[in-house]
C-alpha cells in the first residue's frame, strides 16, 4: 500500500498516494495542466515542457509529468509566467512545421489545435520555418505526414512500450529531428510493423492518421491504449498485436 | 612491467622512475601535448633524436605533456644533474645543435630559456633538481605563471605520461595505497566533504555528497564515470590534463571506485581527442600490468577495472543523462531528473559521474588532507580551477588559479593584456553555456556564485577574451549557432526556441533587426532558459542574455543605426577602415581611383565623404590605421596621408576651380528650408556642407572672425598651415554656405531668435574651456591654460612665456603647447602621470616633440607649483608614481611613491583636458547631463528642444577633429530626414565605377611615412613640419591596399 | 456624428472570410449605421484612402502587389486586423512555401497545362518567395483566426471596435470561437 501524502495544488489541499507525478495528482483532482508529450500508460519523457509548474521553494520550473509529488509540496499550475511560457512553446511548435489546420484530417480533434484554443493563442509571433519534410503514404492503411509532427514521441513509446514492435524512432537532432520508421525505410516496407494502429491513435495531431478519412474526420482514441498499458503493467494481459 | 603487490615492489618501481626523472646525465624532455605537436614539437623531437644518435651523445630524451604556456610552444625541458630544470621556449629544429653543443660541454643552454625550476612540489611528492643559474627567472616569476597554483596540473609537462614509473616516482598511487591500507571509505568521503570539493564540470555540486549517495545506494552493480566529453569551443583543459598526466585521473577513479563500492569505471572521452585517448589507453594498460587495476589491487583484495569509451562528439553528451544514454548505445538525448543517476544510472544501476578535473583533486586531498585543500581558494569554493585562457590576450594557455581570483588578474597579469594594444572589452566564461562579462566588471572574483550573479557560469573553464574587434552581437550569434546545431531536439524550447533565436540574431547582425525583434528575443531567451529539459537548453541563452544586459548599446547600434562598431558584421560595414572612420569615408574607393590614375575623381570621392580632407589629412587621429587588414602582412596603408596628398594635389592646381564648380553643381534643388549652424568649427562646417548640398539654405554663426574653429585657433601652423584651411573653407563656401562671423550665440543672437528664423538649428560650439586641476599654486603668475595659449599664438597676440616651460598633460593639446613653446624659444618639459603607451596624443606627434627637444617625464603626478616672492612660478614638484593594479579602463593605475621630483621652471602650461562652457549649456535651456554636456538621442542627435540638434564636443566632451566632423555629417543626415520626411541622403553622393577585384599582386613595398623636416630646422619656425607624400609614394600606398572591401557573389 | 471609416482588403485568400463578414447578418446593419466601408471588394474605391480607422485584411501576403499594398494600408490605417487564417498564419497559400517559386509555376502552368504552356509574366505581380502572414510584413493590431473566422467572432470584434473598445478575445462569449482552422 503506497504511503499517503498531502500537498497543495493551486492552494487546494490534496491527499494522494506517494510515487505519483504532479500531473497525475492534478488530473485526478480536476486540475488542468496542459501537456502534449504525456500520455497515460506510457513513460513520461518531459519533452514538450507545457506541463511546467512552479513549486514553492524550488528556484526553477519543474515538469509536472516527471516530478513526483512530495509531502508538503505546494504547486502552482497557473501564473502569468507559466501562461506566457506555455504560449511561447505552442507558438514555437506551430512555427516549426507546416501546420495548416484548415485542411488537416484532425481539424477539430487535434490536441495541438485544441491547446492553442484553450490557451488563447490567436497568432504565432515567430517566423514560420516552412521546412520540406517527408510524407509517407506507403503503408496500406495509415499515413505519416511530418508537416504535422510535433516530435512528442508518443508513437515511438507506444510502439516500443505497449506493442513491443519498435517501429518508430526519432533520428537527427535539433530542428533537423525527424520521425523515422525502423532504420529510415518507408513505412510500407517495415518488417516490424504489426499494423496495430496504436501509433495512429496516440498521435496528438494529424501527423499519423488512417487512410480514407477526410478533413475533420479523424478523431483519436487514446483511452483503450492507456487501459491496455495499465493492464500490461499489472501483468494481466500479455497478448501482443491487439488491433484497436 | 613488474606487478606491484607490496611496499617493496612499489619502492622498486619508484626508484626506477626517479632514475629516469633525475638521471645522472642530461635529460631533454619535449612538451608533446596536442598543443606542442601542433606547434612543431614532433620535428623538434626528431631533430633531437637524430642528433643524439648520430653524435652518440649520452643523453636521455623523453616526451612530456604540456606545461601550460601555449603561446610559447614548443617547450623543451632541459635537465643537467645538479642544476635547476630549465624550460626553453619556442624551440625550433635549427636550435637543436646549439642546445646539444651546450649540454655536451656541460653548460646549460640559456638562450631560449623561459624559466627555471629548482624544486617542484608534486603535492604527492617533492623533487629537487638543483640550484643556480641566477640569470634565468624562477618559473613563478614569469608573469604568465605568477599567482598560479598547480594542484590539478601538478605533474603536467614535467613527467612522461607514457611511463607509469615516472608517475610513481613523484608519489603517484600513494594516495590509493593509503586508502587501501586505511580501509575506511567513510573517512575518505568525509575528507572530500570537508575539503568542500565542488564538481569541476561547471555545476559545482559538492563531490563528497554525491559520493555519499552512491556509497549508500544498494545495488549489486554500481558504476563510476569520468566525463571527459569536453566540447566547449575554446576549452581544452581536460585534453591537456589527460595527455600530460593520465595516471592521476586513473588513481582518482580507483580511489572513487573503492570508496563508493563500484567495481567498474568508465572514461567517456571525446573521439576528437585521439592523443588523449591513446595515452589514457596505454596508461590503463600499464596500470593493469602493475596490478593497479583488475583483481586484487596492490595485493589488498580490491577488484576494479576501467574501460575507455570514445564519445562521438555530440556536445549534449557532456550532460550526464545524455552521456549515460550514449554509453548504453542509445541516441545521446537527456532524460529528466529525477531519477538521478545515483539511483538510476547506467543500465539502471546507481552511477556516479564526475568531471576529469574533479578526479584530479582526489589524490591531493587524500594525501594532504582537507585542511590543506581549503587553504587555497575561497571559503565556498576551495581549491584551484584550470582555465584555458584564449582569445585576444598576449599570453594564452592553461592557467590554474585559486578560485576567487579576480578576473582582471587573468586578463592583465597572467594574460598580459590585449594584443596590438587594443582595448579589451569582455571575457566569455563557460563557453556556449556561459556569458560575457564586461570589462567594467573585471574585479569580479572567479567562483561559482559570483559568475552566476552576472548571468554567466564557470563551466568547465573556458575563458575567451574579447577586444574592440569583437562584435558582441556576433558573439551571441556564434554561440547560439553552436548550441542550435548541438541541440538534441527533444524538448521544444531548445529545439525550436534556439532556431528562432538564431533567426533574430542573424537578422540583427545583418542590420535588418527591429526593436520588436529585440524584445521577442529577450522573452524567448528567458523562456528557453527557464523551461528547457537539460543543462544545454537551460544555459544556451546565457550568451544572448548577458550580451543584451551588458552590451545593450551594441544591439541598439545594429538595430537603430545598422552599425557594427567592431566591423565584424559583414553586411554592415564596407571595410574595417571605412567602419572605423567617424566620417565613414569610402577609403578603398579613393585608393582605387588613385591607383587607376583618376586623381580628379578621387578628389571628388574624398571631398564628398569628408569636406575637410587636407586638414584631416594632417591632423586626424587615424583610427583606420589600427584596423587595416594590411597590418596582418606588414603595416597599415597610410590612408590619411593619401587623402592629404589627393587634396594637396588639387587645391593649389588649376583644376580646383572647375572641380569646385562641379561639386557645387551637385547641390540638390532648393528645398525652401532654412538651417542655422552655431559654430564654424569642423563639426559645424561638415554639417553645413551636407545640409547645403541637400538643398537647404544654411547660415553658420561664429564668434570668431573666420571659419575653422579649433583647426584655426588651437592647431599650430606647423601642423596645419592656415592657407590650407582657407582653401577648404573656400570650397564649402562655394556650395552656398553662408557665414555670420563675430557673432556669439546666445549673446548676440538668442536661441529663441534662431528658433523663430530657422527650420532646424545645429549646435556645434567646441570645448573651449580648459579643465582646471586643483593644485596648490595654480594662482601664480606663469600658470597658463593650453587652449588660450594656443589661441593667442595663432592670433599672433603676445603670450607671457618664460624660458623654462613645463607642460602638464599627455593629450594633443599638451604636445601642441610644448612644440609651440619650443618654437617660441623656450626649454620644455612635459609631465605625464601614466606610461607612454597610455598617452592620448597621436604617437607621431609625441615623437616629433621629443625630436625637437622636449623632454617627457612619465609616471609623475604634479603635486604643487612653487612660487617665488614675486608671485611667479619658480618650480613644479611632482610625485613619482609606480604602476599599480589595473583600473576599469584596463590601464594600470599610477600609485604615488614617496619620491618627489622638482623641475625648475617659470611657466606652467596646463593641458589636462577641456570641457564645454557650462554657461552656454545652461543658457540654452536644453537638457544637460550631469557632466555638463548636452543630452541628445545617440542616433538622431536631437536635443530635448524640438528643431535643435547638437553634435561634436558639446555632446562628447573634448574629442578630435574627425569624430567631431562625424557628428556634423550625421546631424545633417538626420536633420534632412526630419525636414523632408523621406530618405534622400544617398542621392547627394556621386557613384563611381571602379575595379571590383582584389589586387592580383598587391604592392610589397613597406608603408611610406610622411617626410619630416629636419628637427633642428623645423623647431625654430612655424612653417609646416611635415612634407606630404610624393606622387609616386601616394600611388604606391594605394597599391598596397588589399581591397578587403571587395565582396564575392551578389553583394 | 462622424462615421468611422472601415476598409476590407482581399490579398491571397479565397474570399471566404469576406463571406463570413457578410454572414454577420443583421449586425451588418448596425455596423453600417456607425461606419462607412471605404475600400475593399464590397465597394468600388480604386485607391486605398487616407485616414482609415479599421482595416480587415483577408489573405496571406503572397505577391509584390500584396506586399506594397499592405505597407500602404498600414500607413493609412489606425487599426489593422488580420482576418482569418491566411492573414494570421499563412494557411493554405503558404503550403506552396516549401516549393521554389519557379518550380511551382512550372508545375502549375507548364506541366499542368494542355495549351499555352507558359508561366504568366505580363500584367500579373511577381510572387514572393514565401506566402507569409500579414504580421511578418507589418504590425498587426488584432488577429481573428479561423478558416473562416466565425461570424459571431467578427460581429463581436466590429461591435466592440465601433463602441470604442479594444476587443478582448478572452471574453467568455467568444473565447470558444478563437481557433485556427
Amino acid at each position: 500500500m503506497p504511503q499517503k501524502i498531502s500537498l497543495r495544488i493551486d492552494g487546494e489541499l490534496i491527499h494522494t498516494a506517494a510515487g505519483q507525478s504532479i500531473l497525475d495528482a492534478a488530473k485526478a483532482h480536476n486540475k488542468f495542466i496542459p501537456a502534449l508529450c504525456h500520455m497515460k500508460g506510457l513513460s513520461s519523457v518531459g519533452a514538450c515542457r507545457l506541463c511546467i509548474v512552479e513549486v514553492a521553494g524550488v528556484g526553477r520550473l519543474l515538469p509536472a509529468c516527471t516530478t513526483p509529488v512530495q509531502d508538503g509540496m505546494s504547486v502552482t499550475t497557473q501564473s502569468d509566467k507559466l501562461r506566457r511560457y506555455r504560449r511561447i512553446a505552442l507558438e514555437l511548435l506551430f512555427a516549426e512545421r507546416n501546420h495548416v489546420c484548415a485542411v488537416c484530417v484532425s481539424n477539430g480533434f487535434c490536441e495541438l489545435q485544441g491547446l492553442a484554443k484553450r490557451l488563447g493563442v490567436t497568432n504565432v509571433r515567430y517566423p514560420y520555418t516552412y521546412p520540406k519534410v517527408p510524407i509517407d503514404l506507403t503503408h496500406p492503411r495509415y499515413t505519416a505526414d511530418q508537416n504535422r509532427c510535433i516530435l512528442c514521441s508518443r508513437c515511438v513509446r507506444v510502439c516500443a512500450e505497449v506493442e513491443g514492435a519498435h517501429v518508430w524512432e526519432i533520428s537527427g537532432r535539433g530542428v533537423g529531428s525527424r520521425l523515422v520508421c525502423e532504420l529510415n525505410r518507408s513505412w510500407g516496407e517495415s518488417t516490424n510493423c504489426t499494423s496495430c494502429g496504436k501509433c495512429v491513435q496516440s498521435c496528438p495531431t494529424g501527423a499519423i492518421a488512417e487512410k480514407g478519412f477526410a478533413v475533420e474526420e479523424m478523431s483519436k482514441r487514446t483511452d483503450p491504449i492507456s487501459r491496455l498499458a495499465t493492464l500490461r503493467a499489472a501483468g494481466s494481459d500479455n497478448k501482443p498485436g491487439v488491433i484497436l | 612491467m613488474k606487478r606491484i603487490s607490496d611496499l617493496s615492489s612499489f619502492n622498486d618501481v619508484r626508484e626506477a622512475g626517479l632514475s629516469k626523472l633525475l638521471p645522472d646525465r642530461p635529460r631533454i624532455a619535449i612538451g608533446m601535448g596536442t598543443c606542442g605537436t601542433g606547434n612543431g614539437a614532433e620535428s623538434v623531437y626528431h631533430a633531437f633524436a637524430d642528433a643524439i644518435n648520430t653524435r652518440g651523445l649520452g643523453m636521455n630524451l623523453a616526451r612530456t605533456g604540456c606545461f601550460g604556456f601555449c603561446a610559447a610552444e614548443p617547450l623543451v625541458n632541459v635537465y643537467l644533474p645538479g642544476k635547476p630544470l630549465v624550460i626553453l621556449q619556442r624551440v625550433q629544429p635549427n636550435d637543436v645543435p646549439g642546445i646539444l653543443d651546450d649540454l655536451a660541454s656541460g653548460r646549460m643552454p640559456t638562450g631560449l630559456a623561459l624559466c627555471k625550476i629548482e624544486e617542484w612540489d608534486h603535492i604527492t611528492g617533492h623533487v629537487r633538481f638543483g640550484v643556480g643559474l641566477p640569470e634565468i627567472p624562477h618559473w613563478h616569476e614569469v608573469p604568465f605563471f605568477t599567482g598560479q597554483k598547480k594542484i590539478v596540473l601538478r605533474n603536467c609537462g614535467l613527467i612522461n605520461p607514457n611511463e607509469i614509473d615516472e608517475y610513481i616516482a613523484i608519489g603517484g598511487y600513494q594516495a590509493l595505497y593509503k586508502v587501501l591500507i586505511d580501509n575506511n571509505p567513510d573517512m575518505v568521503i568525509e575528507a572530500v566533504k570537508a575539503a568542500k570539493l565542488r564538481g569541476r564540470g561547471g555545476a559545482g555540486y559538492q563531490t563528497g555528497i554525491k559520493w555519499e549517495f552512491l556509497r549508500k545506494a544498494q545495488s549489486e552493480r554500481k558504476y563510476i564515470i569520468c566525463n571527459a566529453d569536453e566540447g566547449d569551443p575554446g576549452a581544452y583543459m581536460n585534453r591537456n590534463e589527460i595527455e600530460s598526466d593520465p595516471h592521476s585521473l586513473i588513481e582518482g577513479m580507483i580511489i572513487g571506485g573503492y570508496v563508493m563500492g563500484a567495481t567498474e569505471g568508465i572514461l567517456y572521452v571525446r573521439a576528437e581527442y585521439p592523443l588523449a585517448v591513446h595515452r589514457l589507453n596505454s596508461a590503463i594498460e600499464q596500470a593493469r600490468e602493475c596490478g593497479l587495476l583488475g583483481d586484487n589491487i596492490l595485493g589488498r583484495g580490491f577488484r576494479f577495472d576501467l574501460q575507455l569509451v570514445e564519445g562521438a562528439g555530440a556536445f549534449v553528451c557532456g550532460e550526464e543523462t545524455a552521456l549515460i544514454r550514449s554509453l548504453e548505445g542509445k541516441a545521446g538525448r537527456p532524460t529528466p531528473r529525477p531519477p538521478y543517476p545515483a539511483e538510476h544510472g547506467l543500465y539502471g544501476c546507481p552511477t556516479n559521474i564526475n568531471n576529469v578535473e574533479t578526479w584530479y583533486n582526489i589524490a591531493p586531498i587524500v594525501i594532504k588532507g582537507p585542511g590543506w585543500f581549503t587553504e587555497t581558494g575561497s571559503a565556498k569554493s576551495p581549491g584551484t580551477k584550470v582555465f584555458s585562457l584564449v582569445g585576444k590576450v598576449n599570453n594564452t594557455g592553461l592557467v590554474e588559479m585559486p578560485l576567487g581570483t579576480p578576473l582582471k588578474t587573468f586578463v592583465y597579469d597572467v594574460g598580459g593584456g590585449g594584443t596590438h594594444g587594443r582595448a579589451i572589452k569582455a571575457v566569455q566564461t563557460g563557453g556556449p553555456s556561459g556569458g560575457c562579462i564586461p570589462q567594467e566588471m573585471f574585479d569580479t572574483p572567479v567562483d561559482y556564485e559570483s559568475l552566476g550573479q552576472l548571468g554567466s557560469i564557470m563551466g568547465s573553464g573556458g575563458m575567451v577574451v574579447m577586444d574592440e574587434d569583437n562584435c558582441m552581437v556576433d558573439v551571441a550569434r556564434y554561440f547560439i549557432e553552436f548550441t542550435h546545431s548541438e541541440s538534441c531536439g527533444k524538448c521544444i524550447p531548445c529545439r525550436v526556441g534556439l532556431d528562432k533565436s538564431l533567426y533574430y540574431l542573424n537578422r540583427i547582425t545583418q542590420g535588418k533587426g527591429t526593436e520588436a525583434d529585440f524584445d521577442l528575443l529577450d522573452d524567448l531567451s528567458r523562456m528557453i532558459r527557464d523551461t528547457s529539459l537539460c543543462g544545454l537548453g537551460q544555459t544556451a541563452p546565457n550568451p544572448v542574455l548577458t550580451t543584451m544586459r551588458h552590451f545593450r548599446h551594441e544591439f541598439e547600434d545594429h538595430i537603430r543605426a545598422a552599425r557594427c562598431r567592431a566591423g565584424v558584421c559583414e553586411d554592415l560595414a564596407l571595410s574595417p577602415c571605412e567602419n572605423s572612420c567617424p566620417l565613414h569615408m569610402n577609403i578603398p574607393r579613393f585608393l582605387q581611383l588613385l591607383k587607376e590614375d583618376r586623381l580628379e575623381e578621387a578628389f571628388v570621392s574624398v571631398v564628398m565623404d569628408n569636406p575637410l580632407p587636407a586638414s584631416t589629412g594632417r591632423v586626424c587621429q587615424h583610427p583606420c590605421d589600427n584596423r587595416c587588414r594590411r597590418t596582418g602582412v606588414d603595416s597599415a596603408v597610410n590612408m590619411r596621408e593619401v587623402h592629404r596628398y589627393i587634396a594637396d594635389a588639387i587645391y593649389p592646381s588649376d583644376r580646383f576651380d572647375a572641380l569646385a564648380s562641379d561639386i557645387a553643381a551637385r547641390r540638390k534643388p532648393l528645398t525652401g528650408k532654412r538651417c542655422a549652424v552655431v559654430g564654424a568649427g569642423p563639426t559645424g562646417l561638415a554639417c553645413a556642407f551636407y545640409l547645403c548640398m541637400l538643398g537647404h539654405e544654411v547660415m553658420v554663426y561664429d564668434s570668431n572672425p573666420a571659419a575653422g574653429g579649433m583647426l584655426r585657433y588651437a592647431l599650430p601652423d606647423y601642423r596645419l598651415p592656415k592657407d590650407v584651411l582657407d582653401r577648404e573653407v573656400e570650397l564649402i563656401r562655394r556650395t552656398g554656405v553662408q557665414f555670420t562671423f563675430n557673432t556669439q550665440v546666445p549673446r548676440d543672437v538668442s536661441l529663441n531668435d534662431l528658433d523663430g528664423q530657422y527650420d532646424a538649428v545645429f549646435l556645434s560650439i567646441g570645448t573651449w574651456k580648459e579643465s582646471w586641476v586643483y593644485l596648490p599654486g595654480t594662482e601664480l603668475t606663469g600658470v597658463i591654460p593650453a587652449l588660450p595659449f594656443l589661441e593667442a599664438v595663432s592670433k599672433e597676440q603676445p603670450v607671457p612665456l618664460g624660458k623654462r616651460v613645463t607642460v602638464i598633460g599627455g593629450g594633443n593639446a599638451a604636445i601642441d603647447s610644448a612644440r609651440t613653446a619650443l618654437r617660441l624659444g623656450s626649454k620644455v618639459t612635459i609631465i605625464y602621470r601614466r606610461e607612454r603607451k597610455d598617452m592620448p596624443a597621436i604617437p607621431e606627434e609625441t615623437e616629433a616633440a621629443e625630436a625637437e627637444g622636449a623632454e617627457i617625464v612619465f609616471l609623475a603626478t604634479p603635486h604643487r607649483i612653487v612660487g617665488g616672492p614675486d608671485g611667479r612660478v619658480q618650480a613644479i614638484e611632482a610625485v613619482r608614481t609606480k604602476l599599480g593594479e589595473y583600473d576599469s579602463s584596463g590601464r594600470r593605475r599610477p600609485m604615488p611613491t614617496n619620491e618627489i621630483i622638482r623641475f625648475a621652471c617659470d611657466t606652467v602650461i596646463l593641458a589636462v583636458g577641456e570641457t564645454v562652457d557650462l554657461d552656454f549649456a545652461k543658457a540654452s535651456g536644453l537638457k544637460i547631463k550631469e557632466s555638463g554636456l548636452i543630452e541628445v538621442d545617440r542616433y538622431t542627435l536631437e536635443t530635448s528642444r524640438s528643431k535643435f540638434y547638437a553634435g561634436g564636443d558639446l555632446i562628447t566632451g573634448a574629442s578630435n577633429v574627425s569624430n567631431a566632423m562625424g557628428y556634423g555629417k550625421k546631424a545633417a543626415r538626420n536633420i534632412d530626414r526630419r525636414l523632408m520626411n523621406v530618405r534622400r541622403w544617398e542621392e547627394v553622393f556621386p557613384s563611381f565605377e571602379y575595379d571590383q577585384a582584389p589586387p592580383a599582386h598587391a604592392s610589397e613595398a613597406p608603408r611610406h611615412h610622411v617626410e619630416e623636416v629636419d628637427a633642428a630646422q623645423r623647431a625654430t619656425t612655424f612653417a609646416e613640419a611635415t612634407i606630404g607624400l610624393a606622387p609616386v609614394d601616394a600611388m604606391e600606398e594605394a597599391c598596397r591596399c588589399l581591397r578587403c572591401d571587395v565582396r564575392n557573389g551578389d553583394h | 456624428m462622424n462615421k468611422a471609416k472601415v476598409a476590407t482588403v482581399w490579398l491571397d485568400g479565397c474570399s471566404g472570410c469576406h463571406m463570413s463578414v457578410l454572414d454577420i447578418d443583421e449586425v451588418l446593419i448596425d455596423v453600417l449605421h456607425k461606419a462607412d466601408i471605404v475600400y475593399g471588394p464590397l465597394v468600388d474605391a480604386q485607391e486605398f484612402p487616407e485616414g482609415v480607422d479599421v482595416t480587415l485584411t483577408e489573405g496571406a501576403v503572397s505577391s509584390q502587389h500584396d506586399y506594397k499594398l499592405i505597407q500602404q494600408i498600414r500607413k493609412r490605417t489606425k487599426l489593422l486586423i488580420a482576418l482569418g487564417d491566411c492573414a494570421v498564419t499563412g494557411n493554405v497559400p503558404s503550403m506552396r512555401n516549401t516549393i521554389p517559386t519557379k518550380r511551382l509555376l512550372e508545375r502549375a502552368y507548364v506541366e499542368g497545362a494542355d495549351i499555352h504552356q507558359r508561366a504568366p509574366s505580363d500584367g500579373v505581380p511577381a510572387l514572393l518567395r514565401h506566402a507569409v502572414p500579414v504580421q511578418e510584413i507589418v504590425k498587426v493590431d488584432l488577429h481573428l483566426p479561423g478558416c473562416p473566422p466565425k461570424p459571431a467572432l467578427i460581429a463581436f470584434a466590429l461591435t466592440e471596435l465601433l463602441a470604442g473598445r479594444k476587443p478582448d478575445l478572452t471574453n467568455p462569449s467568444v473565447a470558444g470561437l478563437v481557433k485556427f482552422g
